[in-house]
C-alpha cells in the first residue's frame, strides 16, 4: 500500500496513536476507544499488520496488538508521533 | 530558641510494606526457605515447589516471605536465570482467583482485557507467557484464607495441578501460601490438601527479648541517634509481647511514640510517648469495633457511655445503664429493647472487650453484674458513637 492510502484512514491513525500512547491493547478495547465494532477495527489493524507497522500476540480467545518493534516503519511512526505530541505541548 | 529537629532520620523505615536487609530472629526460616527453592538455581524447568508459611498476626510471615523473594531473584538473576517473585495479598483481590491471576498476568502485559475468559484460561494464558519469555515465578498469596474461602478446593486445584498436566513443558509457576494456621486448610480435598501440606513452616510468636532485637534494628535505621532510650524500647516490646508477639505492633507502636515526641518537640522518645501512642492505636481499633454494631448495641454503649460521663464511678449496675439506655432511646426517638435483650448485647460487648463486666462480690441483694469501660474515656467514646449514630440516621 502507498503510504498515502495507509494514512488516508482517521481510524488508522487513531489506532497508531492509541497504540503509541498505550504501548499494547486488545482488539476490543481498541475498538471501544475508537468507536467503532469489532469488525471494522479488525480491518485496519489487518492493513497495518500487512504494513508491517504493527504485530500481534493471540492468548486464548484474545489478542494483543502492539508496534512491531523490528519494523523501521513502525519505529519512524512512533517518533513522529512523539514529536508531534511534544511540539503541541509547547 | 531551640531549633525544631525531628527524632527521626527516615521515617519510611517503620512502614509496613518496607522491608529491612536483615531479619532478627527469622534466619532458621529464611535459610529453609531458600532450602526448599533451591533447585530453582540449578534447574528450574524441572520441577516446581508448594511452601506454607503460617503464625500469628505479626510474626513476620509477609516480611520473611518478601525478603526471600527479593533475595532469591537476586540470586536467580546472577546466574542468568529470569526469575520473578510476585506476592500477592488475596484479600485485596476478594479471594477472587481470576483477579489474582490477573494481576500476574498484567506485570507481564499491563493492559491485559479484564473480561471475556475464565480464571482457568487466564491460568493457561499465564503459563503460555511464561514459557515466551522463558521466565519462572515464585507466587506468594498472602492471606490465603479469603481465597480458600471465596473459591474453595477446586481453585487451589486449578493452580497447582494445571501445570503437573502440561506435557514436556517446563515447570514455571511455585507456590507460598500464607495463613494464620492450618485450619481453612482442612477445607480442601483431600489431594489438594497433600499437595499443599509438604512444606510448612511455622512462625512461633516472638518474645520480649525478640521483639526488642527487632525493634533496635529498627531504631537505628529510623531514628536520629540517643533519641529513643532503652527503657523505652522495652516498654514498647513489653507490649508488643502482651499482645501475641506482634511485631507489627511494636513498630506502628514506635513509630507513633516517635511522632508524639515530635508533636511536644522533645527531641526524645519517652515511655510517655509509648502510653500515649498505645491509647491512641486502641482508639483506633475500637472505632473499627464500634462501626460494625448494630443501632441498638449502639444506643445501649451510648448509655454506658451517658452514664460514665455524669458520674465520678468506676463501675455501674445494668439496672443504671439499663435507664442511661432508656433516656438515649427517647432522644434517639425509638422504642427500648427488653432486659434479655439488653443483656445479650453486653454479653456481646464485653466478649469483644469494648465493655468490661464483673460479678460483685457481695452485694445486699446477692451477687450482681457491675460494668466498667476499659483503656477508654467515657467522652471519647460518646463522641464517637454519636458521630456514627448520626451518619446512620442521614
Ligand atoms: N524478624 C523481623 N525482623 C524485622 N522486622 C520484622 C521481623 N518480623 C516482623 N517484622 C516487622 O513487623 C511487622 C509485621 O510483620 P509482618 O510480616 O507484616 O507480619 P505478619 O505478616 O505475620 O502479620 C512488619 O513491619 C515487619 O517488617
Ligand atoms: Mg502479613
Amino acid at each position: 500500500m502507498n503510504i498515502e492510502d495507509v494514512f488516508s484512514s482517521k481510524l488508522r491513525v487513531k489506532i497508531l496513536k492509541i497504540l503509541a500512547q498505550v504501548g499494547e491493547l486488545n482488539v476490543s478495547e481498541i475498538a471501544r476507544r475508537l468507536g467503532v465494532n469489532y469488525k471494522t477495527t479488525n480491518k485496519h489493524l489487518k492493513i497495518l499488520e500487512d504494513e508491517g507497522v504493527v504485530q500481534h500476540k493471540v492468548f486464548g480467545r484474545i489478542r494483543l496488538y502492539r508496534f512491531n518493534e523490528r519494523s523501521p516503519k513502525a519505529r519512524a511512526v512512533q517518533n513522529f508521533m512523539e514529536a508531534w505530541e511534544h511540539a503541541n505541548k509547547q | 530558641m531551640p531549633q525544631y529537629r525531628s527524632v527521626f532520620k527516615d521515617e519510611t523505615k517503620l512502614d509496613i510494606n518496607y522491608v529491612p536487609y536483615r531479619l532478627p530472629h527469622r534466619d532458621k526460616e529464611l535459610r529453609l526457605l531458600m532450602e526448599f527453592f533451591s533447585f530453582i538455581l540449578q534447574f528450574p524447568e524441572k520441577m516446581t515447589q508448594r511452601v506454607m508459611i503460617t503464625g500469628d498476626v505479626g510474626t513476620g510471615k509477609t516480611v520473611l516471605s518478601q525478603r526471600f523473594g527479593a533475595d532469591i531473584t537476586r540470586e536467580a538473576n546472577k546466574r542468568g536465570i529470569s526469575l520473578r517473585y510476585v506476592h500477592v495479598n488475596c484479600r485485596e483481590y476478594r479471594g477472587n482467583l481470576f483477579l489474582i491471576l490477573h494481576h500476574v498476568v498484567s506485570i507481564f502485559h499491563p493492559n491485559f482485557p479484564r473480561r471475556g475468559y475464565s480464571a482457568e484460561e487466564l491460568l493457561r494464558i499465564l503459563l503460555q507467557i511464561l514459557d515466551e519469555e522463558n521466565t519462572y515465578v515464585i507466587l506468594t498469596l498472602d492471606e490465603f484464607e479469603s481465597l480458600v474461602e471465596r473459591e474453595g478446593s477446586e481453585a487451589v486445584y486449578k493452580l497447582t495441578r494445571l501445570q503437573e498436566i502440561r506435557a514436556n513443558k517446563p515447570q514455571r509457576l511455585s507456590l507460598i501460601c500464607i495463613l494464620r494456621n492450618l485450619k481453612i486448610i482442612e477445607r480442601l480435598d483431600p489431594s489438594t490438601k497433600s499437595t499443599l501440606q509438604s512444606n510448612i513452616i511455622s512462625l512461633e510468636k516472638y518474645s520480649k527479648q525478640q521483639l526488642m532485637d527487632i525493634l533496635n534494628d529498627r531504631v537505628s535505621l529510623a531514628f536520629n541517634p540517643l533519641t529513643v532510650p532503652e527503657d523505652t524500647v522495652s516498654l514498647i516490646a513489653e507490649l508488643a509481647f502482651s499482645e501475641g508477639g506482634n511485631a507489627r505492633l511494636g513498630i506502628e507502636l514506635l513509630w507513633r511514640a516517635g511522632k508524639y515526641a515530635d508533636a511536644e518537640d522533645l527531641g526524645i522518645v519517652t515511655p510517655e510517648c509509648v502510653r500515649k501512642a498505645a491509647s491512641s492505636i486502641y482508639a483506633v481499633m475500637r472505632k473499627s469495633d464500634l462501626a460494625f454494631l448494630n443501632v441498638h448495641e449502639k444506643l445501649f454503649l451510648l448509655g454506658v457511655a451517658r452514664f460514665f460521663k455524669g458520674s465520678q464511678k468506676a463501675y455501674a449496675s445494668l439496672a443504671e445503664i439499663e435507664r442511661a439506655y432508656a433516656v438515649v432511646c427517647e432522644e434517639f426517638d425509638v422504642h427500648p429493647h427488653s432486659h434479655t435483650q439488653l443483656w445479650k448485647y453486653l454479653q456481646m460487648l464485653s466478649a469483644r472487650g469494648i465493655v468490661q463486666k464483673k460479678v460483685s462480690a457481695t452485694g445486699s441483694r446477692g451477687r450482681s453484674t457491675l460494668i466498667y469501660l476499659p483503656r477508654i474515656s467515657a467522652y471519647e467514646l460518646e463522641k464517637e458513637l454519636s458521630m456514627l449514630l448520626e451518619k446512620g440516621e442521614a
